[in-house]
């Protein structure tokens, strides 16, 4: 298992991890779903040992990442987001190393490499040249020069990141498979729909901070019934605000002079009373987007703002 | 342990994938040498003078100038050729230079008058010419004493020339006369102030030297150097295609990479050296015996070479960076080191600092273990001296690793 307890990480007065705290248990897939430049990968990275945490405690099946570092490592596997192998070599001498690195050896490392290049579908293409390769198959030996010493927590970092549909469902059933076996697996993700097909436990992270976690019902159940209302165009904040008081059961989350969101229960059937009494107010609406209860609109209403932007 | 060996393992599959490095890090060092050797000069013979001479005077004194001037040990083949003949040779660039003794050169020799030698050399020849030219200067010396101390006997000897032979009176008063002069030089020239005294060297005693003693360790060790440069910038690959950081994720000691990258290096250079010193046994009169302690040698070198390169390199913010700084300590080395020039070609200053530079200690020991030789401790001296500054080097390397993955 991985327990993180308020973890930071500051580079100078760049705090990029801010008091982060969870837990994964073997067996299950927690997705650290964030934006670009969340904290995500710096989190893997104080998780892995390549980062030293400003303060907080990181421990891997129940070794301290920074004081007991290579006995927590032994038990860590790493799928970095950028590819991470000797391209001058084939699929499978890239195993063999990667798994000599965990102290594996002799008949174990060599059945293990025919297993993993099997579970990647790389086995008949083992002796070719990783070069050679094209961009999904190299993603997916990424994948297995993380897991051939079956480590017990699994880090993956965007390991979908650029791969075609193809390759990235094959990843994800990989990734799948893990967790089945009894592994903890930490997924890094900035698309909604992976953490929400994947992941039983997601953490939402945004500028360093954990803003919540939970699994995809506990935090559906975060926003509510409510549906999310997102309008562009031009308004007066204040004079916004006051028109749409009177309306119940609705929640202006946000309110800038070109967008406005609102929570609501039945949003669609409230659109004309809303439409009237922001004209009342002189806004001027030039787009609408309206939005059942997902992680979108948990993160909207969390930020203020949408996952890709 | 195993892990280091695993890695050495994974890096000599990595060059042996890029074999065209190879071929340059092994083809450079050939190259030049094979130039320097073009240059030098492959005929072990000294290299001889030229000296075409015109004699316009066509007297007794000046016909003997030829003869006189490719005599004993002299450096100079002369010959003797008409002033159209020496100008186009000279212009060919045939000869390395044309003397023009004018009419009027005896009686000048002689104190009755006056003439002037003229001497061309041949620009494209460097060192020849001098040889003339300071020989030439060494006569016209040599006429001018002869002339102050013994003018007036040669005048009388002249005044006779086509006199028929002197009488005896006139030769008594020559022989006094010079008799007066030598006596009244005697205080000044004896007894002499410096002895010379000639030792002929036993021929098999000190046998001359040949290539592969002469230029084979420096052409090794530059090979090595190119190895060492090249083997060190692979930590700047491993850290751009993302493996040192997924190594630093894993339990092995950071210290276990680095030391499977220096015996890769090893291993190379080993390879490299045992081609090396087998062609020096079959073509330069290397012992078999010789051969293991120069092939370790030769291994323990080049590795320490790799370590002093590979801090240059994490020294670096970028790998062009770092493969310019490993090139600013590569090139110097190289020629001071013994690898451009044979220390027995080098100025004194210049062996003076080279042969305390790594490899030029290492080159120099080289030579002694493939052709000389060595007391063991003279060789731990070289060993320490050159493995003391590598060990400080892979600390270094070795500390700095975490910061040089993560930034």
């Amino acid at each position: 298992m991985i327990d993180v307890q308020h973890l930071r990480k500051q580079y100078g007065d760049l705090v990029a991890v801010n008091d982060i705290s969870f837990t994964a248990e073997p067996g299950q897939i927690l997705g650290l779903l964030g934006p670009n430049g969340a904290g995500k990968t710096t989190t893997i990275g104080c998780i892995s040992g390549l980062l030293k945490p400003t303060s907080g405690r990181v421990s891997a099946m129940g070794h301290d990442v920074v004081a007991d570092g290579p006995a927590a490592r032994r038990h860590l596997g790493i799928v970095p987001q950028e590819l991470a192998l000797y391209e001058d070599l084939s699929a499978a001498a890239n195993l063999e190393y990667w798994g000599s690195a965990y102290g594996m050896s002799g008949d174990t490392l060599r059945r293990r490499v025919g297993e993993v290049l099997e579970l990647i579908g790389l086995a008949d293409r083992g002796r070719d040249r990783t070069s050679k390769f094209s961009g999904g198959m190299k993603r997916r030996l990424n994948f297995g020069c993380g897991i051939v010493h079956s480590p017990r927590v699994v880090l993956l970092d965007e390991p979908t990141a650029g791969v075609d549909p193809q390759s990235r469902v094959r990843l994800l059933e990989l990734v799948r498979q893990q967790a089945h076996a009894g592994a903890t697996v930490i997924y890094t993700t900035h698309y909604m729909e992976e953490a929400q097909t994947l992941c039983d436990q997601i953490a939402i992270v945004d500028h360093g901070k954990l803003l919540a976690s939970g699994t995809l019902d506990e935090l559906r159940g975060l926003v509510g019934e409510k549906d999310l209302l997102r309008l562009t165009g031009r308004f007066e904040p204040a004079a916004a605000s006051s028109a749409l008081a009177s309306l119940e059961h609705l929640e202006v989350l946000t309110v800038t002079a070109d967008t406005l969101t609102i929570a609501a229960t039945g949003a669609s059937r409230k659109l004309p009373a809303i439409f009237s009494a922001l004209a009342a107010a002189g806004a001027e609406i030039q787009e609408t987007k309206l939005s059942v209860p997902s992680l979108e609109s948990l993160f909207i209403t969390l930020t203020g703002r949408e996952l890709r932007e | 342990m195993r892990f280091v060996l695993v890695t050495t393992v994974k890096d000599v599959r990595r060059r042996l994938a890029d074999p065209a490095a190879l071929v340059l890090w092994i083809g450079i060092p050939l190259v030049l040498s094979a130039l320097l050797n073009f240059i030098a000069g492959t005929n072990s013979a000294a290299p001889r003078a030229r000296l075409l001479i015109v004699d316009q005077d066509n007297t007794v004194l000046s016909r003997l100038i030829p003869t006189a001037a490719g005599q004993g040990n002299s450096p100079i083949d002369t010959q003797v050729v008409t002033l159209d003949q020496g100008r186009r040779l000279i212009d060919a660039g045939d000869a390395t230079a044309l003397l023009i003794l004018p009419k009027g050169f005896q009686a000048a020799v002689f104190g009755t008058g006056a003439a002037n030698l003229r001497l061309l050399t041949n620009p494209s020849q460097r060192i020849l010419p001098g040889i003339v030219q300071q020989g030439s200067e060494v006569l016209v010396d040599a006429a001018f004493y002869v002339q102050r101390l013994f003018g007036g006997p040669i005048r009388r000897i002249a005044d006779q020339t086509g006199k028929g032979p002197p009488d005896a009176a006139d030769v008594a008063v020559i022989a006094v006369e010079i008799n007066r002069q030598i006596t009244a030089l005697q205080g000044s020239l004896l007894p002499p102030v410096i002895s010379v005294a000639t030792k002929a060297a036993d021929p098999a005693a000190a046998p001359t030297p040949n290539f592969g003693q002469v230029f084979l360790p420096g052409m090794l060790f530059m090979s090595f150097l190119f190895i060492a440069s090249g083997m060190s910038g692979d930590i700047w690959d491993e850290k751009q295609h993302g493996t040192l950081r997924r190594l630093m994720a894993t339990p092995q000691s950071p210290g276990s990479l680095l030391l499977g990258k220096l015996l890769a290096g090893a291993a190379v250079s080993a390879v490299v050296a045992l081609v090396g010193l087998l062609a020096a046994v079959m073509q330069f009169d290397l012992a078999w015996s010789r051969v293991p302690l120069a092939l370790v040698w030769c291994a323990f070198g080049s590795s320490a070479i790799m370590a002093l390169l590979m801090v240059m390199q994490t020294s670096a913010g970028s790998q062009r960076g770092g493969e310019l700084l490993a090139s600013v300590l590569t090139f110097p080395l190289m020629m001071l080191g013994g690898s451009f020039f044979p220390f027995e070609s080098m100025p004194a200053w210049m062996v003076g600092i080279g042969q305390w530079t790594p490899n030029g200690l290492a080159v120099a020991r080289l030579k002694d273990l493939m052709y000389g030789s060595v007391s063991p401790a003279a060789l731990g001296v070289a060993a320490l001296g050159i493995g003391i500054p590598a060990a400080a080097a892979f600390a270094l390397t070795w500390r700095r690793l975490w910061s040089f993955a993560r930034a």
